[in-house]
């Protein structure tokens, strides 16, 4: 396997995302109740359910991007891979170099390419011997985009189509080798061609990574994961092998949602 | 069915009519310009040589060049420059991409906007009150630098603030998410992504404090001198307080003089301008967002 997405083979729990009794209040407005949910290691799973039941603001408390807004309170735990992240010993920096985030909307960094895959790399590995241009290549070549990039290093990310942007996006990430994949609606600025193309992406990924991907669109989730979670109004309602949430829904309210009656 | 009614009509004449009215504003705002330019072009011009620029003022400062006032005004600018840049740049950085919007940070956005609305000769006695006296740099380069550096602080600030807030909050999003600590986010996006913006700041600096009279004629411009400054605490004669005394002050002086003295002061301003403008268009035109 390659040397620059290699994990930590000394720890491979079962579950990569474990959270116990979530509450979380913006203000005085509760946005989750009691979430108690084992996220597979190494799996792609998916969030689903309709606007305002509370996905994105879990994906966010995972790698504790919401406490940015000053007005977030959090009850119970989140482990990541055993380790509690709200524990006051954690550092903030270590989060994120260890649990990566793709947003709805693109966001390369405007300088060359090369420097968007290396950034994050030059922060977190000062000094490292490792080969820049080996790091550059392989995490390209990861994301399907080394052949399309490869004479325009120097280019600004800024410049690529949108899809080649989220791409790099995700790409940029796998250098520091993470342990989790946060994407939020990762597809939903891109055409269906993009679509695929960042769908089949992000399958090549999974077993490497451990993905929790937010989506609007059920038909992604059925495609594009292994398991499913289904949240309503701040609870999670099911959570399931994503083929058998969408066949035998054991819930009343999954299947009137995936059936398409609200939402 | 399409044909024009009256109403179209007259619509038509009332937009035509305000379309002209606000052209002839746009023009009216270029002909004092054209005619400043003009008439010292054609009073001054004619003083202007190799020799205007590079000798001493002689016989009682109605002959001889104006060499002493220009190299004054580029130590004045100098100096000032490098206290207020790094302060101005520094204090700008702190308020947009560290402080939290609450009473002290309000409190500092008042006192600057306060800062940029005191006139000039309050800043000149202020000048003499901390600079000259207080310090004791005595009249002096320094002090006359410091003074303008005060004054001209809140341009640098704001309009630094300004391209750091053009800098789109997504890329600090996307640092940050990698685990960039503030500082470098600052360092590696925020800053090469602002510099365009920050320079124009410090272009308006640069002429309004080589052009200011009021804050140095106490703290550290003479009349005249017969030697160049050596250094920050010597006094220094300056293009500006040149100007004023060739014009008013000294008796015999021919008619183009002051006009010659004005144009160089004004050719000045007007060389560095373009040559920060044509830098900023160069860094903008690498930026692509």
């Amino acid at each position: 396997m390659n040397a620059i997405i290699d994990q930590d083979d000394n720890q491979s729990p079962e579950y990569a995302i474990h959270t116990r009794n979530l509450n979380l209040w913006y203000g005085t407005f509760q946005a989750l109740f009691d979430v108690d949910l084992s996220i597979r290691n190494g799996m792609i799973t998916s969030l689903i359910g309709p606007s305002g039941c509370g996905k994105s603001t879990f994906l966010r408390s995972v790698n504790r991007i919401n406490e940015r807004l000053g007005y977030v309170r959090i009850e119970g735990d989140i482990n990541v891979l055993d380790n509690n992240i709200y524990d006051p010993a954690v550092e903030l920096v270590q989060v994120r170099k260890q649990i990566g985030m793709v947003f709805q909307r693109p966001n390369p960094l405007p300088i060359s390419i090369r420097d968007n895959i290396l950034f994050g790399h030059r922060l977190h590995n000062k000094g490292s011997k490792a080969d820049p241009d080996e790091i550059v290549e392989s995490a390209l070549k990861q994301v399907l985009l080394w052949e399309k990039v490869k004479d325009r290093l120097n280019h600004k990310g800024t410049e690529l189509s949108l899809e080649e942007q989220q791409k790099l996006c995700i790409a940029r990430l796998l250098p520091v080798k993470p342990s989790v994949l946060l994407m939020d609606e990762p597809c939903s600025a891109l055409d269906p061609k993009g679509t695929a193309a960042v769908e089949e992406l992000i399958w090549e990924l999974r077993g490497e990574y451990t993905i929790l991907i937010v989506t609007h669109n059920m038909a992604q989730a059925r495609r594009a994961s292994e398991e499913c979670i289904f949240m309503l109004m701040g609870r999670v309602i099911e959570h399931q092998a994503t083929e058998d949430l969408f066949v035998t829904p054991e819930q009343k309210e999954t299947a009137d949602y995936i059936e398409g009656r609200y939402g | 069915m399409f044909a024009e009614s009256d109403l179209n009509a007259r619509n038509k004449r009332v937009q035509g009519l305000f379309r002209m009215l606000f052209l002839m504003m746009t023009i009216l705002l270029i002909v004092p310009v054209a005619i400043i330019l003009f008439t010292l072009v054609s009073k001054g011009g004619s003083v202007i040589s190799i020799d205007f620029l590079f000798t001493n003022p002689t016989d009682g400062m109605t002959a001889g060049g104006i060499f002493p006032a220009l190299l004054g005004t580029v130590w004045i600018v100098a100096v000032a420059l490098l206290a207020s840049v790094p302060l101005g740049v520094a204090a700008a950085i702190y308020l947009n991409e560290y402080a939290g919007d609450n009473w002290f940070t309000r409190l500092i956005q008042l006192a600057i906007i306060n800062l940029a609305g005191v006139p000039s000769i309050v800043h000149a006695l202020f000048g003499v009150g901390a600079f000259v006296i207080f310090f004791g740099f005595g009249t002096s380069i320094l002090a006359a630098s410091l003074t303008l550096a005060i004054m001209t602080l809140p341009i640098v600030i704001v309009s630094t603030r300004e391209s750091l807030r053009a800098v789109p909050q997504a890329f600090r999003e996307a640092c940050w998410n990698m685990g960039a600590t503030r500082w470098q986010t600052i360092r590696r996006i925020v800053l090469p992504n602002a510099i365009s913006g920050i320079l124009t700041g410090v272009i308006l600096e640069v002429s309004r404090t080589a052009g200011e009279t009021a804050p140095i004629m106490f703290t550290g411009a003479a009349f005249f001198l017969p030697f160049l400054p050596q250094g920050v605490f010597d006094q220094t004669m300056a293009m500006s307080l040149h100007l004023f005394v060739v014009a008013t002050q000294v008796p015999g002086v021919p008619e183009e003089l002051p006009f010659g003295v004005a144009l160089v002061l004004i050719a000045m301003v007007l060389i560095m301008n373009s040559i920060s403008i044509a830098f900023r268009m160069y860094l903008r035109g690498k930026k692509k967002w």
